[in-house]
């Protein structure tokens, strides 16, 4: 069972069929073990305005309830309330009302406290529709399905996208146009001056567009640049305009050229060391958007608005669509900064003859961090989207991540700075326990800004000699091929594993643990 | 009208071996759930509404149609 949902009401029709299972109509007498996470989902029963206050007064005692029983490491969605179908015949009593924002506000502050609980503000979805959408009598009277089943696709559309921000995934780049996309007008054209940014509209569209998306990019999403302009005229403009929001710093690339803009999209994605599927591409062109789409379907390509005004409802789709997530890790607010710090340790690469005299230059320092309830969100994050140097693409949520551990795996983490910045927690591995004195990698990753320096090696020195030390004597590990981890196919041979079997898609290896692994004297690793 | 009918009930029971003999006696999927999705589907399709009365009656292809051809 993968999924248990509280409710007072029918929604069944709401939720894919596979690994769902409903409680009875208001029923917290059982809360079933086998279930990885748990939804709850009352809704505001129909009926006269003073009696549903008194009801729904109730929930908070018997959410607690369930709270208190369900285990801490197991994840609960609570829907806030939204008052479907009462009608208010005193005004002046706003008992219900009343009720109702008291649920909401409790969940809120409770979902603060309780790291596994999180708030799913139900309203998003019922304000698209007037009342009578919303519910539906002859449904209610033959099912008590209140919310109309009518809207069970775009409810499930919606709570699918719901599901990825409660599991902190998004997409990772937003590449952007110029010309008539983040100003109005044409630069070569209208010149610096000449574009219109701020002051009137158009210009004040245009400001408040990139005062959202400096906003965006806040939140941890990286901004890019794919334009076809002089270059040096666009640096004229990030340097010298003054209405501009967004200047050279806020982006973390940019490919202002004349070269066909999938190649450049290409070349930012290896740049970035991300995939073509974590990004989105905005542009007001047409045709540069069907080349796109045509030539890299992966990319995300939304219609871009033809109207300077309808930016701002644009935006608000755009974060409904790819970038919202429930809660931003300190890696995220710090990614821009990163991407950069690495293209200027690229730069200081070019000086040095000896790679291990370059290491050295850097200042490595490692901390190997375990398992702790401050890295569980990051560990679990980082399962879901690191996609290149992964070992295995074992996908995982937090929960799993909790589970695994309570069953006796070692999983670490750890974060990497140098002379150039901290890049906060870059990689983890989970060791599972199979027997006594033998232990298995059940998960092994990096995320790729860190990679090129023989850390990959170093972490798995580090940790093999911590297994040692508690006496495990023999390793077994394993490459599970993807679309997108060939390059590290061969890293258990270069790390002195003995291939043990191999098909087209997965090679197994073990080590015995006989001798102290040593490791390059070329970081400073501290073990916490 | 026979091919709609069918491929609403194939979508709605995840079953592309339904035929015109589907009835809820034979049908093991076809619930008071998947009913409710069924008539949901079919008053979108067809773009009419059906008494409670009416959906109660409507237990087999046959009769879902009849129903169909009476408001169409």
């Amino acid at each position: 069972m993968k999924c248990f949902v509280f409710r007072n009401q029918t929604v069944e029709p709401f939720f894919n069929e596979k690994g769902v299972v409903f409680s009875c109509y208001d029923d917290i007498s059982v809360i079933p073990k086998q279930a990885d996470v748990f939804i709850w989902f009352y809704q505001v029963p129909p009926g006269e305005s003073a009696v549903v206050a008194k009801e729904v007064d109730t929930y908070i005692e018997k959410f607690k309830m369930v709270l208190s029983r369900v285990e801490q490491d197991k994840q609960i969605a609570v829907f806030t309330l939204y008052p479907l179908a009462n009608t208010n015949i005193v005004s002046g009593n706003t008992s219900l009302l009343l009720a109702i924002e008291n649920f909401n506000r409790w969940v809120a502050e409770i979902s603060k406290e309780h790291k596994n609980v999180r708030i799913v503000d139900f309203s998003e979805f019922t304000r698209h529709y007037p009342k009578e959408e919303l519910v539906n009598w002859k449904f209610y009277f033959i099912s008590q399905t209140l919310l109309s089943p009518k809207l069970a696709k775009d409810f499930k559309h919606w709570w699918q996208r719901k599901e990825c921000e409660l599991a902190l995934k998004r997409k990772k780049c937003l590449v952007l146009d110029l010309d008539n996309t983040l100003w109005g007008g044409v630069l070569g054209e209208e010149g610096v001056e000449g574009i219109k940014i701020g002051g009137d509209y158009p210009g004040k569209a245009f400001a408040y567009w990139q005062q959202a998306l400096m906003n965006l990019k806040n939140t941890g999403v990286m901004l890019a640049v794919c334009s076809k302009n002089n270059e040096q005229d666009v640096f004229e403009v990030w340097g010298k305009n003054p209405y501009l929001i967004l200047r050279k710093d806020d982006f973390v690339a940019w490919r202002i050229n004349w070269q066909d803009k999938a190649r450049n999209i290409q070349e930012l994605a290896a740049e970035l060391n991300i995939g073509l599927d974590s990004m989105v591409f905005l542009d007001d062109n047409p045709t540069e958007r069907e080349l796109i789409k045509q030539l890299l379907p992966m990319v995300e390509v939304p219609e871009f608005p033809a109207k300077p005004y309808q930016l701002m409802d644009f935006f608000h789709r755009l974060v409904e669509d790819y970038f919202r997530v429930y809660s931003v890790t300190n890696e995220d607010l710090k990614k821009t900064e990163q991407y950069k710090a690495n293209a200027q340790r690229a730069a200081e690469l070019t000086k040095f003859s000896d790679f291990d005299d370059y290491l050295r230059s850097l200042d490595i320092k490692i901390d190997v961090l375990p398992l702790d309830l401050f890295n569980l969100p990051r560990v679990a994050q980082m399962t879901q989207k690191t996609n290149q140097f992964n070992l295995t693409t074992h996908r995982y949520t937090e929960n799993d991540i909790q589970q695994m551990a309570n069953d006796g795996a070692l999983i670490y983490a750890i974060s990497v700075s140098d002379k150039f910045g901290d890049n906060g927690i870059t990689g983890e591995i989970i060791l599972r326990p199979k027997d006594k004195e033998s232990m298995i990698i059940d998960t092994l990753l990096l995320s790729c800004r860190i990679l090129g320096k023989g850390i990959e090696f170093a972490f798995l020195d580090v940790i093999l000699n911590l297994v040692a030390a508690k006496g495990i004597k023999l390793i077994e590990a394993s490459y599970v091929k993807t679309a997108k981890n060939v390059h590290v196919a061969d890293f258990f041979d270069c790390a002195g594993f003995v291939l043990s079997d191999a098909t087209d898609n997965e090679k197994k290896y073990y080590l015995e643990l006989t001798q102290q692994r040593t490791v390059k004297d070329c970081y400073s690793i501290t073990i916490k | 009208m026979n091919e709609r009918i069918l491929r609403i009930m194939h979508e709605v029971f995840e079953d592309e071996t339904i035929d015109f003999s589907c009835s809820q006696g034979n049908c093991e999927k076809w619930d008071s759930l998947h009913h409710l999705n069924l008539i949901s589907e079919l008053e979108d399709e067809f773009d009419v509404e059906f008494e409670p009365e009416e959906i109660a009656e409507m237990t087999t292809f046959t009769k879902v149609k009849e129903m169909l051809l009476s408001k169409c």
